[in-house]
């Protein structure tokens, strides 16, 4: 958070907070914090975090993705994406590790990419 | 730290609508309706209309305004369009071109 307002120079976090609402598409540097409620795409090069009580109706593409409200819409993550517990995600999960933490409701298809160890024919990098 | 904060670096472009204050440093293209304070700092873009309680300019806005308290146009800031608000500062190398209307 200090970041953001100590540098202007590069990229810092930005925060939606609660009872902000966006409808439209979001894209940039930095990272987001979402607390309000969102529809329209969101295409970030930092991390995404979706707190408790936050909605996204929307595709979402960052870098690593942390889930504790709802997201209605594909999460594609150039890192990791953990669900936690109260979250409810519906849409296809891309990333490099997915984490989903018991209790939370998740309906689509998940898709992680990591190579296969040697022994199982994959090739290490 | 505000509500809501745009940062340097993020771009907007939809409509974003809030309870509580928010901050921009980065890009907003189309329309921003809060019920609290709004400040546009130095070095971001607004390309909106903009509702608010309060609207404070650093940065760079081209869109019409309606405060239902004040506007301040801060040094170095720059506002292209109309403003509406019962109170309205233009700081000492401020940019403005539009209307004002102050409601009387």
């Amino acid at each position: 958070m200090a970041r953001a307002s100590s540098s202007t120079s590069h990229a810092g976090s930005a925060i939606l907070g609660k009872g902000a609402q966006i409808r439209g598409r979001i894209a940039g540097d930095g990272d987001l914090r979402v607390e309000g409620a969102i529809s329209g795409d969101v295409a970030l090069t930092g991390d995404l975090v979706v707190s408790d009580g936050a909605e996204i109706v929307a595709d979402v593409q960052a870098r690593a993705v942390v889930v504790e409200g709802v997201i209605e819409g594909d999460i594609s993550a150039t890192s990791s994406v953990a669900i936690r517990a109260k979250a409810r995600v519906s849409g296809a999960i891309r990333g490099t590790s997915i984490s989903i933490e018991e209790g939370a409701n998740v309906s689509g298809r998940i898709d992680a990419e990591f190579d296969l160890p040697p022994e199982l024919g994959g090739k290490s990098r | 730290m505000a509500n809501t904060v745009i940062a340097h670096g993020i771009t907007i472009e939809g409509e974003l609508t809030s309870d509580e204050d928010v901050l921009i440093q980065g890009t907003l293209r189309g329309k921003l309706v809060s019920k609290d304070i709004v400040k546009v700092e130095s070095g971001a873009v607004v390309e909106a209309d903009i509702s608010a309680s309060s609207l404070s300019v650093g940065g760079q806005i081209t869109g019409n305004v309606t405060a239902s308290d004040r506007v301040d146009l801060m040094a170095g800031g720059r506002l292209i369009g109309d403003v509406k608000a019962s109170r309205l500062t233009i700081a000492d190398g401020a940019s403005f071109k539009g209307n004002v209307d102050m409601d009387v």
